[in-house]
């Protein structure tokens, strides 16, 4: 059961096109991956579906309700964390921590204390004294203290250590394994890699590729680098290969996923003395997504 | 999770309130103390006073015909009465008081945290859309019923009518209900604080200035403005209650209109849309005097119009003042002159009192221009400036100089509007230097708290709160100096006090000068301050 449904999704502001005809869909009990730079519409998205921003057209549905008209009710299943935290300057981090849990419907207090110890987070310091990332260590602390069905994180790491960034990838990983869904909004793409199950790419207020890591994988190309007996001249030749660099008995080159099979079976007619081929990075898609976009 | 009711579009207004007042513990005992105690010194002030009833009589013949009480107090009934004597002195301070501190209350808890993305952390959590609204209404209501009681309470407390006791307080509690639902408007309206104070601070301005000009001309202006209704219940006079329904409707007219802009609103949308800007700077943003007077144009203009039009209006009635003499003979007599001269000393009295009135009106510009300077380090935005090779002397001097450069613009802009205002009322012209004379000779008290906001901003970061608290005691001294018998040594804390009473006295250049020194001695303690100090203080 999808648990976020948003199906040609248009919003504007003035004569800037946010949303962009956008289609997401996150299954239940999955953590997906929202990647795009920044101004792509990954924050207008995540405001759409809190119900703070209203679509100028196109359906939403967010645990099976409608995020503008349902908002309070739906918020009582979902935490948010914000990429760019402001408290108020008076209270403490602790104080903030407990309003927004009440707010939310009460917090679980076991929890509360284990992600305090997790993050390193003094509780008893006024807001205007954090610096940023213990202010997004409040938010983190508030939301994942708090049993939900749906956390929706709108890069919820910035500003934080790596340190702290391995205990909040852990803190993930356990509230998938208790059932929960996870919006993970994130230009980090180790982050995205490590933790989602599947991954959407916005780009210009709409999602230009979506599906799990290996699929997307599929979509693009392998980079092969190769020795063999003879020089690999008639590489260049075989359909689905790209950019291919000879050096004597040395070859690299690239080659689309559906044609791996032929160029790795033209390799061994050469004679082939060491063979390494790795799959893309979740950065090279990403890099490729956009560089592809630009060239056309 | 489905054994909670169902949510409505105010789920969630009990947990924002007690965040209120959690949040306002130390800012809203200000206003109460600070306000109500204001009305319980002044109503308790007057009966000792006003002891027998030949001072009663001299109170009704003397302020009864004033110009400058009804433009600005009104015309209160039942001066006659010590009743309705203290109703007119704490008036002006009762209903701009209560006005102004529900706007500045309600916005802090309603646009200010939606500008800050605070409210979108609490907007993810069980709330409904119209919580924040209805927690602006129910807290605005709440301080204003809080304040007509207390004024009610020092009213009995002085041993005045009990029924005009009530009507009084009822009827100011109502002003602040009614400007609640005014500002709950303006919040909708604009996208930042900023615009929404501007626009309900101006609608405060509007209906006290329309009741004034109202009073003064003796016509149906009153009715209106709010101020208008309130004063219209005629508290120790005849006493009538359906004014109050007015206010009720009009409060209740402008609560359907924000429900309505805040059902079909985005969250951080507004009315009055942000356009779009240039994409480069202008050549100006170069310098720190550039970019300080970029950050301020908006501030800059709107008192800049202000002031010249509240000029415009106080020059306009100047030409009536002589009339009162006409229909009062009485007034020539406590004078002590008549004919020409009376007139003159008359046009003089009520002269001097709005010069300084305004002078007044522009220290608030002064100290919210020099503290933009805390406004930026607490939001971190002066760090970014300070990590270029800007020094902490040139940014804050920057804005420090356009701050006081903007009070003397500001000052002649006040006289040409009373000159061009005088001009516009009695066809004569000849009015332009006295104006500008007059108003600048009420400068240096204006320059002096502007740089004591610079002082506090270098040497006390804290405490920059205390500049808008000599405002305040300023303001009080003022209005109400003379009721309060404050001792010399509480009034000369006022740099006003100092300075000759044109031109009803003649003008002393020694006090003139000495303030202008005092300003520059608290500016260069600023800025040694703010050296020394730590450049992001908490």
């Amino acid at each position: 059961m999808a648990v976020i449904e948003l199906h040609d999704i248009v919003k504007t502001f003035g004569t800037t096109h946010a949303l962009d005809h956008l289609d997401l869909t996150v299954e239940q009990g999955e953590v997906h991956g929202f990647l795009g730079p920044n101004g792509a519409g990954k924050s207008t998205t995540i405001r759409v579906l809190l119900g703070l921003l209203r679509a100028d057209s196109g359906t939403v549905t967010m645990l099976g309700g409608d995020p503008w008209h349902d908002a309070a009710t739906l918020h009582r299943r979902l935490a948010y964390v914000p990429g760019d935290v402001s408290l108020w300057p008076n209270l403490t981090g602790g104080e903030v921590i407990d309003v927004l849990a009440r707010m939310r419907g009460g917090l679980d207090e076991a929890r509360r204390e284990e992600m305090l110890e997790r993050f390193d987070l003094d509780p008893t310091k006024k807001a205007r004294t954090y610096s940023k990332g213990n202010r997004q260590k409040v938010a983190l602390v508030a939301a994942l203290a708090s049993r939900a069905d749906l956390y929706l994180l709108d890069e919820p790491t910035s500003g934080l250590d790596p340190l702290m960034e391995a205990e909040f990838q852990e803190a993930v990983l356990e509230l998938k394994q208790e059932g929960a869904t996870i919006l993970l909004s994130s230009h980090i793409l180790a982050e995205a890699e490590a933790l989602a199950d599947r991954i959407s790419i916005i780009r210009a207020g709409r999602v230009v590729q979506s599906g799990t890591l290996a699929e997307l994988r599929h979509l693009t190309r392998t980079t092969v680098i190769a020795e063999t007996d003879r020089p690999a001249t008639g590489i260049a030749g075989v359909p689905g290969v790209h950019d291919p660099e000879i050096h004597g008995n040395r070859v690299t080159f690239d080659v689309d996923s559906d044609h791996l099979d032929a160029a790795v079976t033209a390799l061994a007619g050469l004679g082939v003395r060491s063979l390494a081929a790795h799959p893309p990075t979740l950065e090279e898609l990403f890099l490729r997504q956009y560089g592809d976009e630009v060239d056309a | 999770m489905s054994a909670h009711p169902p949510s409505t579009s105010v789920t969630g207004v009990g947990h924002l309130l007690r965040l209120v007042l959690r949040r306002d513990r130390v800012r809203l005992p200000v206003w109460v103390v600070g306000l109500g105690g204001t009305i319980v010194a002044s109503a308790l002030a007057v009966p000792p006073l006003y002891d027998t009833p030949e001072k009663i009589a001299g109170y009704a013949r003397i302020v009864g015909t004033s110009p400058v009480s009804y433009l600005m107090a009104g015309r209160q009934v039942g001066l006659d009465t010590l009743g309705g004597i203290v109703a007119n002195e704490i008036s002006q301070v009762a209903q701009l008081g209560i006005c102004l501190m529900v706007v500045f209350l309600v916005v802090r808890h309603t646009r200010a945290e939606e500008e800050s993305g605070r409210a979108e952390l609490l907007r993810s959590t069980v709330l409904g859309r119209h919580a924040a609204t209805l927690a602006g209404l129910v807290y605005g209501v709440a301080t204003a019923l809080l304040i007509g009681a207390v004024t009610t309470l020092s009213m009995l407390g002085a041993g005045l009518d009990a029924g005009g006791s009530l009507t009084y307080g009822t009827g100011l509690a109502l002003l602040g209900v009614a400007y609640t639902a005014v500002t709950l408007v303006a919040v909708q309206l604009s996208t930042s604080a900023r615009g929404a104070l501007g626009l309900a601070g101006a609608a405060v301005a509007v209906g006290y200035l329309v009741r004034g000009l109202g009073a003064m001309e003796d016509n149906a202006l009153v009715w209106l403005s709010p101020f208008g209704w309130a004063q219209g219940m005629d508290a120790f006079g005849d006493e009538r209650w359906w004014p109050a329904a007015l206010l009720l409707g009009f409060t209740a007219l402008l609560l359907a209109v924000a429900a309505r802009l805040m059902a079909h609103r985005d969250f951080g949308g507004g009315l009055l849309a942000t356009r779009p800007g240039p994409a480069r700077a202008g050549r100006l943003l170069g310098t720190p005097f550039g970019v300080a007077a970029r950050l301020q144009r908006g501030l800059l203009i709107g008192w800049g119009v202000g002031l010249f039009l509240l000029g415009m209006l106080y020059g306009a009635v100047i030409p009536t003042v002589p009339d009162l003499i006409a229909s009062n003979p009485e007034v020539a007599d406590v004078l002590g002159a008549s004919g020409r001269a009376a007139e003159d000393a008359l046009v003089d009295a009520f002269l001097a009192y709005i010069h300084l009135f305004m002078a007044v009106v522009a220290c608030g510009f002064v100290v919210s221009s020099v503290l933009r300077l805390r406004a930026e380090e607490e939001a971190g935005r002066s760090e970014v400036v300070l990590a270029t090779p800007v020094s902490r002397t040139s940014w804050m001097a920057a804005t420090t100089a356009l701050a006081l450069v903007a009070a003397v613009k500001l000052t002649v802009i006040m006289g040409l509007g009373l000159a061009v205002g005088y001009g516009l009322g009695s066809g004569e012209w000849d009015q332009v230097l006295p104006q500008l004379g007059g108003q600048l000779a009420y400068l240096p008290g204006t320059l002096v708290v502007g740089a004591l906001a610079a002082a506090l901003h270098g040497l006390l970061p804290r405490g920059t709160g205390l500049a808008w608290a000599a405002v305040a005691l300023i303001a009080l001294q003022v209005i109400l100096g003379q009721l309060l018998g404050l001792p010399g040594a509480v009034q000369a804390i006022s740099p006003f006090w100092h300075l000759a009473a044109v031109p009803v006295d003649d003008f002393e250049v020694v006090p003139y000068a000495a303030l202008l020194l005092l300003a520059a001695v608290l500016v260069a303690a600023g800025l040694w301050g703010y050296r020394r100090r730590d450049a992001v203080a908490g």
